[in-house]
């Protein structure tokens, strides 16, 4: 009988370069599966066009799901992003549409609105140690009721200046994405090449070791939420620019639950300290596909609902019962 | 009585290559109480999960009245009649005294709990085991004493042959461990074996019949103890006669690390002074007050009064990052929970604390990483050496290593090293590893090492000079050729059987 040396650890598998992405995002076979089905069963899916409706879909996604992945890797959560888009979306629609602000004043006022949401979550959880969970569950619900009562009547007529923040085009392509884009290549160079990064990583996976190693546990998550609550605000005036209208009891209502499925999707464990801004664009991509798929489809809503329900448990059963390899 | 109720024999269990159990045999007749002694890591803890059957054996036999098993399940021990208290109790607080004794064998009429008759027998079990307490009693609001006795009244409830008691003592008061000493002699002439596990030579003396002394795994010592001397004892414990290791007298240093009449919850006050190169070793039994201390000196703890200095610079940590701004750092006892972040890799856990110093205008200077990492890989003998691969596929040692690496590579500058049980779960070979990096760190770059252990062959083999802790305060102090394991195991031990006679 021979017993395994604990000093040599087990060979790993000869996978390396593609093959290592592809093995630690198995959501990347899924996802170019969906792909090919979508456009053998519709025809039009791969059109120039409908790619970039929804690239322009999933950008607002991505804007918040980045932040997010992060806050989670580090071992918190945020529910209340579908309410700060709500409200960012509102505030600078009206500075925009009843001040006639300039369109630079209204977003910077919306992300501040956004930070403001984000700082009182980070207090609350960071410094005085509540839960998460229930803290960002109690603000959906608040920061909600806060827009309808500031909001009563929907707003809309934003004027020409607002609706270039969502309309403009760089380069050809839609601003949204673009700032999707930058938001995406920023959380993954955070996490690779800053030691903020690595000090998100340790929270997440042992909290009590990281505050021993000198690391700012409470600092470092208190950002997060400070800049996923102006991402949501920064997406919700996307979107108020985009429909040229905001409404504060029905925008933004339910995002909060797609986004966590994104990052969810994309490989990051709700218990914190594991998650790539990768496998957070999959997710993100996965979505926005699946539900423009459908659609083109003519699939009704609640079909694209549940889809997008069972592909999140289908994914969380496949990363609990699939072999552990890698990391 | 001569029916020998529970017999272990060849009992083996490696933990990834390590050997806790190692051929361990324990015969323990009815009528006997059998002290089971040994270091933090002789392997007592899984000797008592593989009786309860927590753990499988990988070889060797469990005999519980007439029945061998080579395995034991959980609900196989305890249907063989093997019961064991634990030192943190396994009853429900929200549940009444014959609640818990009855606790998953209650008795039922007409389909329902009946409760009087489940009282009636409880009544009678907590007399027999002298509690003072009624069945009606909820436990958590009991003292800690008493919640002992329902959980040994709710062993003898299910008829229980062989009793093990962890470290009975530890939780309780001097006259709840009086009461306690009672209740086992009781149970001894009610014919139970009783395997018993501590640390305090008093306790042994005072209620064993037979001592079983275990190191690394083995049995290293076997006897009965009536007509044994303390110092017996002892050098049963330490396992060999006084073997004197000459230190070199160290050259007069001058402090570094000064703490006057330090005080926080659970001890002091406390003074220390640990000299620049200097090794002083904080030793003392579990609850001494060791890692408080040494946890209040990092800023994991607020001091309550004191002063605590580095050099001539006065410093109160807050919290560690302020001790590590002052040159403090830490290596906790509690790897796991304290230390180890087990899915990153080798070098994300040794360089934490590192990445940021190393860094330039906020950006990771990722080759200086590396060869930080590379050079503290050899200063510790990190075994795998690879960069890559997650911590928690490393052994305890090595993992250790990577814990002590985090204060010892050249992006950061301790003045003073703090450790906590440096060598807990440490496999001897990577133990001298780290005794030599340590020793090494003293030497060469003067760094004032001070560790709490409670192994007194660490202490021997690691400290210049040893404080003795007990209750929360130093009670003496041992250097040169006086700094023994026999004078250590004799000095935690005098302050508390001079208090046991009191």
């Amino acid at each position: 009988m021979t017993t395994a040396d604990p000093a040599l650890p087990r060979p790993r598998p000869l996978a390396t370069g593609g093959l290592a992405v592809v093995r630690r995002n198995p959501l990347l076979v899924v996802l170019v599966a969906m792909v090919l089905i979508f456009q053998l069963t519709t025809g039009s899916f791969l059109d120039p066009a409908n790619l970039s409706g929804i690239a322009t879909d999933a950008a607002t996604l991505a804007i918040v799901a980045v932040p997010l992945a992060l806050l989670v890797i580090s071992g918190y959560l945020d529910l209340s992003v579908g309410s700060t888009l709500a409200l960012g979306g509102l505030v600078g629609g009206w500075l925009a549409g009843q001040h006639h602000q300039s369109p630079a004043v209204a977003l910077l006022g919306a992300l501040a609105a956004g930070a403001l949401v984000g700082a009182v979550n980070g207090v609350l959880c960071c410094w005085f140690g509540l839960s998460a969970f229930i803290v960002t569950l109690g603000m959906l619900t608040a920061v909600r009721g806060l827009a309808q009562q500031l909001f009563p009547l929907p707003l809309s007529g934003f004027g020409s200046g607002f609706a270039w923040i969502g309309g403009a085009r760089v380069a050809g392509i839609a601003a949204p994405v673009v700032i999707a884009a930058l938001v995406l290549a920023a959380g993954a160079l955070f996490l690779a090449f800053t030691p903020a990064g690595r000090h998100v990583f340790a929270i997440g996976v042992n909290r009590e070791a990281a505050h021993l190693s000198g690391i700012h546990i409470r600092r470092t998550p208190f950002a997060l939420f400070v800049a996923t609550g102006v991402a949501a605000a920064l997406a919700g005036a996307i979107k108020a620019s985009v429909l040229d209208s905001a409404v504060a009891g029905t925008s933004g209502a339910g995002f909060e639950l797609t986004v966590l499925t994104a990052v969810l999707l994309g490989g990051v464990a709700l218990t914190g300290g594991t998650g790539s801004i990768l496998g957070v664009l999959l997710g993100v991509l996965f979505l926005g596909g699946l539900q423009n798929g459908l659609t083109l489809l003519n699939v009704p809503t609640f079909w694209q609902q549940m889809a997008q329900g069972v592909a999140l448990v289908a994914g969380a059963a496949l990363a609990c019962f699939a072999p552990r390899t890698g990391r | 009585m001569t029916t020998t109720t529970l017999r272990i024999s060849g009992l083996t269990k490696s933990f990834g290559g390590v050997r806790a159990l190692d051929g361990v045999d324990l015969t323990v007749p009815a009528g006997q109480v059998h002290a089971l002694l040994g270091h933090n890591g002789a392997g007592k803890s899984t000797l008592i999960k593989c009786l309860g059957g927590a753990y499988p054996p990988d070889a060797g036999t469990i005999e519980v009245g007439g029945t061998s098993y080579t395995r034991l399940t959980p609900r196989a021990s305890i249907a063989s009649g093997v019961a064991i208290i634990f030192q943190t109790l396994s009853v429900v607080d929200a549940l009444t005294v014959a609640e818990n004794i009855f606790l998953g064998q209650e008795w039922t009429r007409h389909g329902r709990i009946d409760r009087r008759a489940q009282e009636e027998v409880a009544a009678g079990l907590m007399e027999r085991v002298a509690a003072k307490c009624s069945p009606r009693d909820r436990v958590g609001d009991l003292p800690m004493g008493q919640r002992q006795l329902v959980e040994i009244a709710k062993a003898l409830s299910r008829s229980a042959a062989v009793l093990v008691l962890d470290e009975p003592t530890a939780a309780l008061s001097g006259a709840e461990t009086d009461a306690l000493a009672q209740r086992v002699e009781d149970l001894r002439t009610q014919g139970l074996a009783i395997v018993y596990v501590t640390h305090l030579l008093g306790e042994v003396e005072r209620l064993a019949d037979a001592v079983t002394v275990l190191r690394d795994g083995r049995v290293a010592h076997h006897a009965t103890v009536s007509g044994r001397t303390r110092r017996e004892l002892v050098e049963a414990i330490a396992g060999r006669p006084t073997e004197v290791v000459p230190k070199s007298p160290r050259p007069p240093a001058p402090p570094r690390l000064i703490a006057e009449d330090l005080r926080g919850p659970g001890f002091g006050p406390v003074g220390l002074s640990v000299a620049e190169g200097e090794r002083v070793g904080l030793f003392g039994l579990i609850g001494s007050g060791r890692t408080r201390i040494l946890e209040t000196l990092y800023g994991r703890r607020r001091a309550t009064a004191g002063t605590i200095r580095v050099g001539d610079r006065t410093v109160a940590p807050a919290r560690p990052a302020d001790a590590l701004a002052a040159g403090i750092a830490l290596v906790p006892a509690d790897r796991r929970a304290q230390g180890l972040f087990p899915s990153m890799t080798a070098q994300d856990n040794a360089l934490l604390p590192s990445v940021k110093p190393l860094s330039r205008l906020g950006v990771r200077a990722l080759r200086s990483e590396r060869r930080v990492f590379d050079g503290l890989a050899t200063a510790v003998g990190l075994r795998p050496a690879r960069s890559r691969l997650p911590a928690g596929a490393f052994s305890g040692g090595n993992q250790q290593k990577l814990v002590l690496g985090r204060w010892i590579n050249e992006a950061r500058h301790v003045d003073v090293l703090l450790l906590d049980e440096p060598t807990q779960g440490v496999d001897v070979g990577a133990r001298q590893e780290i005794y030599r990096v340590v020793s090494t760190l003293a030497e060469e770059r003067g760094t004032a090492v001070l560790f709490a252990s409670s192994d007194p062959e660490e202490v021997v083999a690691l400290a210049d000079r040893c404080l003795i802790v007990a209750r929360g305060r130093i009670v003496g102090e041992l250097s040169g050729t006086e700094l023994t394991e026999q004078a250590l195991l004799s000095a935690v031990h005098a302050p508390l059987t001079a208090e046991g006679a009191a």
